[in-house]
């Protein structure tokens, strides 16, 4: 069989499947919309909390106003004692709660520190991350203009004291998620995992349905297709044909959802090859040792959550066992969500980034090498078993009909 | 068939194939044990962070050794110019670059107050909300100290005095719910249940798979569809509520997480859930009538439930399109049980409307019986030995 001919009957068995079609093209499509859906409103906004103001002068209504007018917290309830506080942040599920404390005013004109008490739901983190900024700024501009009045009183002029309220200024600076945006969070490195899975879905399936088809010992092409050259074609065309779902999902679906995109074309496509060759080559091996078709979709659906969190965007990556670290490493995907998105997110250079790219092509290796020799192996054993294979064969039938 | 024959044809068929057995028994455990172990340190501690120290003044070094005791900082390195920290901060070898600049400490003594900037690296959210809290803290506490210093050795001989003029406002934060601000408590708790369902499915398919495989789909369900697939659903559905149970046990008992809510409930809640998601499995294996196509459905189902369980981003700030998606997944019911239950102890009667959710997943279920019927032998479906699928 020449290589033009197993490259079209690669062809066929992809594209007349169903189920690799359904997984590459409509999972990849189906996922560029869900994905991103939940996170479409970006940041938390308004996070509801209630404020017990056990002082009630016009200082503490000041903070209250203060608070209410971030763009984090709403105050939905105001309480003046702190049970009815307590019952209505449990009665409707308050994200926070702000307790100013009795004689507030007078313990600051006094200087004896009077100390707010904030509160927030941290069973969700992120919501209570958001509360917590939003009352805390609050709180700390309240401070300062404090400071800043004491100054005039004891007779410094207000630009020299506005200029002078901390010994030292703190500049925060949030860079390359400066909005602190979800899509722009989640997204980027959730894409990559989707082309990475559904790529090794598609590889699995045509290799476990070809697998199926010998424990039949039903015939194929792939039976006497020469090991090197299949994997040459097999890889090959589900490159290929990631590579425009790669430009799907970088070009279009970033600029639709107004994500980051520093990465250089050049150097983008750089990446995509060792990436996409990676996980093809991975799929090919799982194809090749799984007995059944649905195995591969198993295996991959039953790894996403773990991958998810072992690719070190939300959990860093210093706080994960070493074992699992180190067992992450070898699937592509992981280097790879550290690559693109430092190229792509971050604007970091090619340079500084190259030991994550020389374990891409190092996973390419492996599993290159891997699927090359199960690919001798399969030959192999379909020269010696045919006759017996359907023999085993009939009699699942036979078993079936009973 | 009678009710005994069905259930032990369900039984041993369990053990037929070893993928669905080692689904039904050894995997889940496995698997919330590997997640709970991910994040089993729960506290994120030493994130590295670097340093351009313009400055190089006693100061500015005892400012960096302040950031560097801070227990969730680590300063790793640091660096000679902007630059080379900038080249690190994009490459991800750094969560945050800190800008000391020159004249920190002059400045600061002859009261201009200076500027300290400091880059926090945001794609990360998470990661980002731990740092710059971090380096708030450690910077106010050394400000402060700096500045009571000041006040005592120039106006203020008395010390709570110079205190409060440093510091006019004393704050006191307290994360409810979950003192230690421990990640694993709120992350594992919302991704095992998310895991939970995806196994149910995943197995639910392959159990399935098998009956076809083995029987025909038509002859599986013989004369009697509708207490085939019940018996079925049964089996699967007890043996996915004592994974619940066990994963329940795990945070809740083992580990020793607080729950203030009621056992019999979050029981309840877990055996209607698995039911439902066994449902949800069988209705996509009848639709497909492939193992391969119904997996590659469910995969666009549960796997992204996560992402809709609202334990990340809050319910409220979802838009309408995706809070009709969560209302889908029946998971995303379950968790608003599970998390008030165990975090702030409501009443039972609360969880009603999510129960009364979850039962309307009787729909799809009932859907499922009938397209059984159809394609049961009672209807002339098809007949055994054939072929329903084609692989190419």
């Amino acid at each position: 069989m020449s290589f033009f001919e197993l490259l079209r009957c690669e062809l066929r068995a992809i594209f007349t499947n169903p189920a690799i079609l359904l997984t590459v093209f409509g999972g990849v499509v189906f996922y560029s919309f869900l994905y991103p859906l939940p996170y479409a409103n970006q940041i938390p906004r308004e996070q509801r909390i209630v404020v017990a103001n056990l002082d009630e002068n016009q200082l503490s209504r000041r903070l209250e106003r203060m608070v209410d007018a971030t763009p984090q917290v709403h105050i939905a309830a105001r309480t003046y004692s702190l049970e009815e506080a307590q019952r209505i942040f449990f009665e409707q599920r308050m994200a926070g709660l702000l307790v100013i404390p009795e004689h507030f005013y007078r313990d600051l004109l006094l200087g004896r520190q009077p100390t707010l008490s904030y509160g927030g739901d941290a069973s969700y983190f992120l919501i209570y991350g958001t509360v917590l900024q939003g009352l805390a700024a609050a709180g700390e501009t309240l401070a300062a203009q404090v400071k800043i009045k004491k100054m005039i009183g004891s007779g410094q002029a207000l630009a020299l004291a506005k200029q002078q309220y901390t010994a030292m200024h703190l500049n925060l600076r949030s860079v390359f998620n400066p909005t602190g945006g979800y899509v722009n969070y989640v997204i980027p490195a959730v894409f990559i995992l989707i082309l990475h899975q559904t790529l090794i879905i598609a590889a699995g399936i045509l290799g476990g349905g070809q697998n199926e088809k010998n424990a039949e010992g039903a015939p194929g092409y792939w039976r006497d297709a020469a090991p090197l050259q299949l994997l040459v074609a097999r890889s090959s065309i589900f490159v290929l044909v990631y590579w425009l779902l790669c430009m799907y999902y970088f070009g279009f679906s970033f600029s639709f959802y107004n994500i980051a995109r520093h990465a250089g074309f050049a150097e983008l496509n750089l990446v995509i090859l060792p990436f996409l060759l990676g996980a093809a080559f991975l799929g090919i091996c799982l194809g090749l040792i799984l007995p059944r078709r649905e195995l591969a979709t198993l295996l991959v659906l039953l790894s996403s959550m773990p991958l998810v969190f072992t690719s070190g965007f939300i959990w860093p990556p210093e706080a994960i066992p070493a074992l699992l670290r180190d067992l992450a490493q070898f699937i592509p995907v992981v280097p790879a969500t550290k690559m693109f998105l430092g190229l792509n997110q971050m604007g970091g250079e090619f340079s500084s980034l190259q030991t994550h790219w020389y374990q891409m092509w190092l996973c390419v290796l492996l599993y290159g090498l891997l699927a090359w020799l199960l690919l001798h192996v399969q030959r192999r054993r379909c020269a010696v078993k045919p006759p017996e294979g359907k023999e085993s064969g009939q009699k699942e039938v036979v078993e079936r009909a009973r | 068939m009678s009710f005994s024959q069905l259930l032990r044809r369900e039984v041993t068929d369990l053990y037929r194939d070893p993928w669905l057995l080692s689904l039904a028994s050894w995997v889940p455990p496995l698997l919330f044990t590997v997640m709970y172990w991910l994040f089993s340190q729960g506290i994120a501690t030493d994130l590295p962070i670097g340093i351009v120290d313009l400055d190089k003044s006693g100061m500015s070094r005892s400012l960096a050794r302040h950031y560097n005791a801070a227990p969730s900082l680590t300063v790793s390195n640091d660096y000679i110019s902007i630059e080379r920290g900038t080249r690190a901060l994009r490459a991800g070898e750094i969560y945050a670059l800190v800008v000391l600049p020159e004249g920190l400490e002059e400045e600061t003594v002859r009261r201009w107050a200076p500027q300290a900037t400091v880059f926090v690296n945001s794609q990360f959210l998470l990661i980002e909300k731990i740092v710059s809290s971090a380096l708030r803290q450690a910077h106010g506490t050394f400000v402060t100290r700096a500045e009571v210093v000041n006040n005592l050795a120039t106006k203020i001989p008395v010390i709570d005095v110079a205190l409060s003029s440093a510091l006019p406002i004393g704050s006191q934060i307290t994360p409810l719910f979950n003192m230690n601000k421990n990640y694993a408590q709120f992350l594992v708790s919302a991704i095992l249940p998310a895991i939970w369902q995806i196994l149910i499915i995943a197995s639910t398919t392959l159990s399935m798979a098998l009956a076809q495989r083995r029987y025909g789909i038509g002859l599986w369900l013989g004369h009697s569809p509708w207490s085939s697939l019940a018996v079925k659903m049964g089996v699967l559905t007890l043996i996915f509520l004592l994974h619940g149970v066990f994963f329940l046990t795990l945070m809740y008992v083992w580990l020793g997480w607080p729950m203030r809510g009621s056992w019999p409930l979050l029981f309840a809640a877990q055996a209607l859930t698995a039911g439902v998601s066994v449902g949800v499995g069988c209705l996509f294996f009848l639709l497909t009538r492939d193992a391969a196509r119904c997996l590659s459905l469910a995969a666009a189902y549960v796997a992204p439930a996560f992402a809709f369980m609202g334990v990340t981003f809050p319910v409220s700030d979802m838009t309408l399109p995706a809070r009709i998606w969560r209302s889908f997944i029946p998971v995303c019911h379950y968790i608003e049980i599970q998390f008030p239950q165990v975090n702030y102890g409501v009443a039972a009667s609360s969880a009603l409307p999510q129960l009364g959710h979850l039962s309307l997943f009787v729909l799809p279920l009932l859907f499922a019986f009938i397209l059984a019927d159809r394609q049961s032998l009672r209807r002339g479906g098809q007949m055994p030995g054939e072929r329903t699928h084609e692989l190419f």
